[in-house]
């Protein structure tokens, strides 16, 4: 899986180029405008996470490129620019995802797995995760080839924990996530803790055990052992 | 008290003080006048009578007694005042008279009294003050009559820049346009006015757009943060401390505060900035379900029942990011300010739109409740900001908002009424 990291802030680059690579892609960074634009017109990406504000050049200019010539990849748009008008910019002009900043790597994760499951139709269009098997597009999820059944809150972060194999995700990355945005620190994050309850109990009754770990005071894991 | 009354009192003041001066000078000079013109009269009577005597001609005899007396006795000579009973008018009259010895040739002489009435004290004392009264009377009249002119007229520049004044706000990002005027007065005043509102909007402009700024130049270090922490959060050595990892945690959560305040604050000054012109047609009742729907999680965990009654209503011409906060903070200030087991109930109409819930009773003045990093509690983690935006984009949309408290019940309603409500300025400006 080969992603494109178009970002001017070296910091900010080399933070998410480490996470992404953990997360197993191979990752091209360009830091300005016309280094994105060389790489865009001479490679091939499955997905390029794309700031807009570049030092010498527009963001969505490139996305217009990446348009015009029938690319297919995936594009995740970051940016700092919390305008709706911009979003709707970038959605518009073809867009798969539009990101603002500063987020969560895992949610980032979440959001790439997302588009290449919906850029990649062939095949494998399922994900395996230990003894899980999940269909994102019937959202179906099995345990050793059992129907586990889920509400939607719960299928949600089961899709989010497996986004992010072996992750720490915060508690607030994942109120987040399944509040769409809308909570904030001021909120108690309690209903979290009841929903990973629910979804650990019923993994366990399937004889998915020790899935999800608590690491105290941060967050939760998916674990892969 | 006017300034105009002010001044009329002075005047009044004055015109009394010299209309009693006057009346006096004018009561004196016209007394003294008389008499002159007494004493001329006499005197010239005297000469022709002293003439006849001269030339041998015997004096008339006397006709008006009281006015021409002959007597053969010595009498005081010169000129005298004295008062002589009128017999018609039955009254006092004073009277002027001369006496002088004719002499004619070869007669004993004679003493002759002439005598004249003058004008009567309390005639010439009512004639005196009576005029004063009449000019006294028309002076006022006409200072009267001048000031509601010049009230009218020249003091209408005034006015107006009070109304301007009065009118006058600030989030139009307008200095005040006040006219010159030939009065040197206000002239001076509309430019010093005008010069301390373009202060005044220049400090306002460069505290906005601080605030846009800083929001904004926050968020790339905050993300560096935000991602360099979720990173640390990663390594495997946080597994051998157990202090390390709650600690970054903390790090995180108020790194993701201190980003969500510079939304929030970037929000604010985006709308003041009037950077909402885009407007949709939105359906609000299939967005309040969404925002429910979304926030669902968050009414579970405090055991709140959403009641939503949502009658259908014509799509309303709205930004949808400023549609979807205002809904958001509305919602989510209902939800944090529940008691556990409580409910959310909104309902919508054509023409407003009603968040209540039930709640402690809140101390203060509702007003303030708009106000920014207004908190209930100190000590709470949100920002406070929530009211506000709800508040600005209100103001931005013209819609009235207004708080009411339910003692019965302990019921909270924020009440947003499309188009200016009767509620709505008493808060919206607060």
């Amino acid at each position: 899986m080969k992603l494109l990291l178009v970002e001017d802030e070296p910091a900010l680059r080399s933070t998410l180029v480490e996470a992404l690579r953990q997360g197993g892609y191979v990752v091209e960074v360009a830091a300005d405008f016309t280094q994105a634009y060389e790489k865009i017109k001479l490679y091939r990406y499955d997905c390029v996470l794309l700031d807009l504000t570049l030092p010498d050049g527009n963001g969505l200019d490139l996305l217009r490129a990446l348009k015009a010539d029938n690319s297919p990849a995936g594009v995740l748009v970051i940016s700092a620019r919390n305008g709706l008008d911009d979003r709707v910019a970038g959605l518009d002009l073809g867009a798969d995802d539009y990101l603002v900043k500063p987020f969560h790597i895992s949610e980032l994760n979440a959001r790439l797995r997302a588009i290449i499951r919906r850029r990649r139709f062939q095949g494998s269009n399922h994900l395996i995760f230990r003894d899980l098997t999940v269909w994102p597009d019937q959202a179906e999820v099995q345990v050793r080839g059992e129907a586990l059944t889920l509400t939607r809150k719960e299928y949600d972060l089961l899709l989010y924990l497996l986004a992010n194999p072996g992750r720490v995700l915060t508690k607030e990355a994942i109120a987040e996530h399944l509040c769409g945005d809308s909570v904030d620190a001021a909120d108690s994050f309690d209903f979290i803790y009841t929903h990973l309850k629910n979804l650990r109990k019923k993994l366990q009754e399937k004889g998915a055990e020790n899935y999800i770990r608590t690491m105290y005071g941060v967050g939760y894991k998916l674990s892969s052992e | 008290m006017k300034l105009l009354a002010a001044t009329n009192r002075y005047y009044l003041l004055l015109s009394a003080g010299l209309f009693v001066l006057g009346s006096g000078v004018l009561y004196v000079g016209i007394e003294r006048a008389v008499r002159d013109e007494m004493s001329e009269q006499l005197h010239n009577n005297q000469l022709e009578l002293e003439e006849r005597v001269a030339a041998g001609r015997p004096l008339p005899e006397p006709v008006y007694r009281q006015q021409y007396s002959v007597s053969g006795q010595p009498r005081p000579l010169g000129f005298s005042d004295t008062l002589l009973l009128d017999p018609t008018e039955g009254s006092m009259v004073p009277h002027r008279q001369l006496t002088f010895r004719a002499l004619g040739p070869g007669q004993p002489p004679v003493w002759v009294t002439l005598r004249k009435s003058m004008v009567e004290t309390d005639e010439l004392l009512a004639a005196t003050v009576g005029s004063m009264l009449v000019v006294l009377a028309l002076l006022l009249a006409g200072i009267v009559g001048l000031h509601r002119y010049l009230s009218g007229r020249l003091w209408a520049p005034f006015q107006h820049t009070l109304a301007t004044l009065r009118g006058y706000d600030l989030q139009q990002h307008q200095p005040l346009a006040l006219p010159g005027s030939k009065i040197e007065e206000f002239a001076e005043l509309n430019q010093a006015l005008t010069q301390f509102s373009r202060r005044l909007v220049a400090d306002y402009e460069s505290l906005r757009e601080f605030t846009a700024n800083a929001a904004h130049e926050t968020q790339t270090p905050l993300a560096i943060m935000q991602a360099q922490l979720e990173q640390l959060l990663q390594l495997p050595a946080l597994a051998t401390d157990a202090a390390a990892a709650p600690l970054l945690a903390d790090l995180y959560g108020a790194t993701r505060r201190l980003s969500r305040l510079h939304q929030a604050l970037g929000l604010l000054s985006r709308i003041e900035n009037g950077q909402f012109h885009a407007a949709v047609p939105l359906d609000l009742a299939a967005l309040v379900r969404e925002k429910a729907a979304q926030l669902a999680p968050l009414l579970d965990a405090r055991d709140l029942t959403p009641h939503l009654h949502l009658a259908a209503a014509p799509p309303r011409q709205l930004h949808p990011g400023l549609a979807d906060s205002l809904l958001h903070n509305l919602l989510h200030n209902a939800i944090r300010h529940n008691v556990p087991g409580g409910d959310v109930t909104v309902h919508l109409t054509a023409h407003a739109l009603e968040v209540s819930n039930p709640g402690p009773v809140v101390s203060g003045d509702p007003a303030r409740f708009f106000e920014r990093f207004r908190k209930h509690n100190a000590a709470s983690e949100s920002p406070g900001l929530g009211l506000s935006i709800v508040q600005q984009i209100c103001a931005y949309y013209g819609f009235g908002l207004s708080y009411t408290f339910a003692p019965a019940g302990a019921r909270h309603t924020l009440r947003v009424a499309f188009g200016p409500g009767p509620g709505g300025a008493a808060v919206g400006r607060a």
